[in-house]
C-alpha cells in the first residue's frame, strides 16, 4: 500500500503539468460544448413551442435522435465520417460539436420542463397588464422558471464534462488523452487512472453539490423518509 | 451500388456486435439494479452512519467520475494489483459499479418521495421493518423511480459503446475496425446509429406503456 503511493513523487512534476494541461483543455471543451448545447436547446424550446406543426415534429425527432444515439458513435462520425463529404472537423471542435448536439437534446428537456412549471395565468396576466410577449418572457416568465432550472442545468454541465472524456478517443488533446499518454509511457496505469479520476471529482463534485444545494434552497418543507 | 453489396455484407457482423452491446447491458443491468438496491435502503434505513457515510463516498466518486477512467483503472489498472480480467468482464463490472451509484440515487430519490406516514402507519399495525419495505415502501418507490429508471436504462445501452475503448468486440467496436478495413465511414457509422436507436426507441416506448398500466393500477 505505502509502495503504491511511493510512486507518485517520483514521477509528480512531470505528470501534474501534462495533466493540468489536459484538464484546462477538458475544462474548455466542455464549456464550448455546453455553450452550444445551450444555444441549440434554446432554439429547440423555441421550435417546441412554435406554432408551425413541421418545425415541431422536427425539434421533437431530432431529440428522439439524439437521445437515441451514443455520444462516442456521434463524435466519430464527425471525426471521421464527415470529412469524406468535404468538411474537416479538428479533434476538439468535432469533440465539441458532438458535445453540444447530445446535450441540446437534454438541456432542451430542462427549458421546456422549467417553462411548463409555471402556470399559463403567469404570461396571460403579464400580457393583460401590457407587456408585450417578449417582455414577458423576460422580465415575468424566465426569472422564475430560471429558478428550477438551474440545479439540472448544472447537472447536465457535469455530465458534459464527464462525456468530454470520450473526445479522448477521436484524439483531442484532453485530461483523458493526457492520461493515457502517461500510462503507457510509465505503465502504471493504475496510479494515472486513479489521479486523473480525481482531477475529473474535483471539478464535478462541487458542482453537484452546488446542484443539491439550489434544489433544496427551491424545494423546501416537504416531511419524507430519512435519508 | 457497389457500395450497398459491401454493406450488406457488414451488416451481420455489426448485428453481432449489437447482440453483444445488449448482453453486457444486460449483465450490467442485474448487477447495478441489485446493488443500487442495497445500496439505497441502506443509505435511507441504515443506522451505522460510518456505512452510510462509506455509501456515500462510493456513490459520489462513482457518479463524478467519467465512466472511461473507471473502465481503464479496471481493465488496465488492476493489473498492478496482479488482476486481469478479460475486456468484456472488466466492462460489465465498471459499468455495474457506475450504475449501482447512479440506480442507488434513482432508488433511494424513490424511497424519499414517500410520506414518512406510510412507514409509521406500517409499523402502527405491527409490520416489522422488513416487511414495511418490502410490502408498502419498495413497490410505491419503484414505481416513482420508473420513469428515472428508464433513462437510467437507455443510457446504459450508449454507454455499452464506451466498451470499444477497452477492446470488446461490441458494435462500436466492429465498426471501428470495419472503417479501417473497408473505408464505407459515412456509411457504417450511420448504420451504427440506426442499429443503436432500433434498440433504444423501443425500449422507451416500451417503458412509457409499462408507466401507464402502473399509472393506471394506482
Amino acid at each position: 500500500m505505502i509502495a503504491f503511493f511511493q510512486q507518485y513523487p517520483e514521477y509528480w512534476n512531470d505528470w501534474i503539468s501534462r495533466l493540468l494541461l489536459g484538464a484546462r483543455v477538458s475544462a474548455e471543451l466542455s464549456l464550448t460544448g455546453f455553450a452550444l448545447a445551450a444555444i441549440v436547446g434554446a432554439l429547440l424550446v423555441w421550435a417546441l413551442k412554435s406554432a408551425s406543426p413541421t418545425l415541431k415534429r422536427a425539434a421533437q425527432w431530432f431529440i428522439q435522435g439524439m437521445r437515441a444515439v451514443p455520444l462516442l458513435a456521434l463524435l466519430l462520425a464527425l471525426y471521421f465520417a464527415l470529412p469524406s463529404l468535404g468538411l474537416t472537423l479538428s479533434g476538439y471542435w468535432a469533440g465539441a460539436i458532438g458535445l453540444g448536439l447530445q446535450g441540446s437534446a437534454y438541456i432542451a428537456e430542462i427549458l421546456r420542463g422549467g417553462l411548463d412549471s409555471l402556470h399559463r395565468g403567469q404570461r396571460e396576466a403579464a400580457i393583460a397588464a401590457g407587456l408585450t410577449p417578449w417582455q414577458a418572457f423576460t422580465s415575468v416568465i424566465l426569472p422564475q422558471a430560471i429558478r428550477g432550472m438551474l440545479p439540472p442545468l448544472l447537472n447536465a454541465y457535469v455530465s458534459i464534462l464527464k462525456d468530454s472524456s470520450l473526445c479522448a478517443l477521436i484524439a483531442t488533446d484532453e485530461l483523458m488523452l493526457a492520461a493515457r499518454a502517461i500510462a503507457s509511457e510509465t505503465f502504471l496505469p493504475m496510479h494515472i487512472f486513479l489521479l486523473v479520476g480525481l482531477f475529473y471529482f474535483v471539478i464535478a463534485f462541487p458542482l453537484s453539490l452546488l446542484s443539491r444545494a439550489l434544489e433544496a434552497r427551491f424545494s423546501r418543507g416537504r416531511k419524507s423518509l430519512r435519508g | 451500388m457497389a457500395n450497398l453489396q459491401v454493406f450488406l455484407g457488414l451488416l451481420p457482423l455489426l448485428l453481432r456486435g449489437a447482440l453483444t452491446a445488449l448482453e453486457i447491458a444486460l449483465c450490467t443491468l442485474v448487477f447495478a439494479s441489485a446493488g443500487g438496491l442495497v445500496l439505497a435502503v441502506s443509505l435511507t434505513f441504515g443506522h451505522s452512519r460510518l456505512i452510510r457515510g462509506a455509501i456515500a463516498c462510493f456513490i459520489e466518486w462513482m457518479r463524478n467520475v467519467p465512466a472511461l477512467a473507471h473502465l481503464f483503472l479496471i481493465y488496465f489498472g488492476l493489473s498492478y494489483l496482479g488482476i486481469n480480467l478479460p475486456a468484456w468482464l472488466a466492462a460489465i463490472v465498471g459499468l455495474s459499479l457506475v450504475g449501482s451509484a447512479v440506480l442507488a440515487d434513482i432508488f433511494r430519490s424513490g424511497l424519499q418521495s414517500l410520506h414518512i406516514g406510510q412507514q409509521e402507519a406500517g409499523l402502527a399495525v405491527g409490520l416489522t421493518q422488513l416487511q414495511i419495505l418490502r410490502c408498502i415502501l419498495l413497490p410505491q418507490a419503484l414505481r416513482a423511480a420508473l420513469p428515472a429508471f428508464a433513462n437510467y436504462v437507455t443510457q446504459l445501452i450508449k454507454d455499452t459503446s464506451i466498451a470499444s475503448a477497452i477492446a470488446v468486440p461490441e458494435i462500436m467496436f466492429l465498426a471501428r475496425n470495419l472503417v479501417t478495413s473497408t473505408f464505407q465511414t459515412s456509411l457504417i457509422y450511420l448504420a451504427v446509429m440506426v442499429i443503436y436507436a432500433a434498440m433504444i426507441l423501443p425500449i422507451g416506448v416500451a417503458f412509457i406503456r409499462l408507466e401507464r398500466r402502473l399509472g393506471a393500477a394506482r
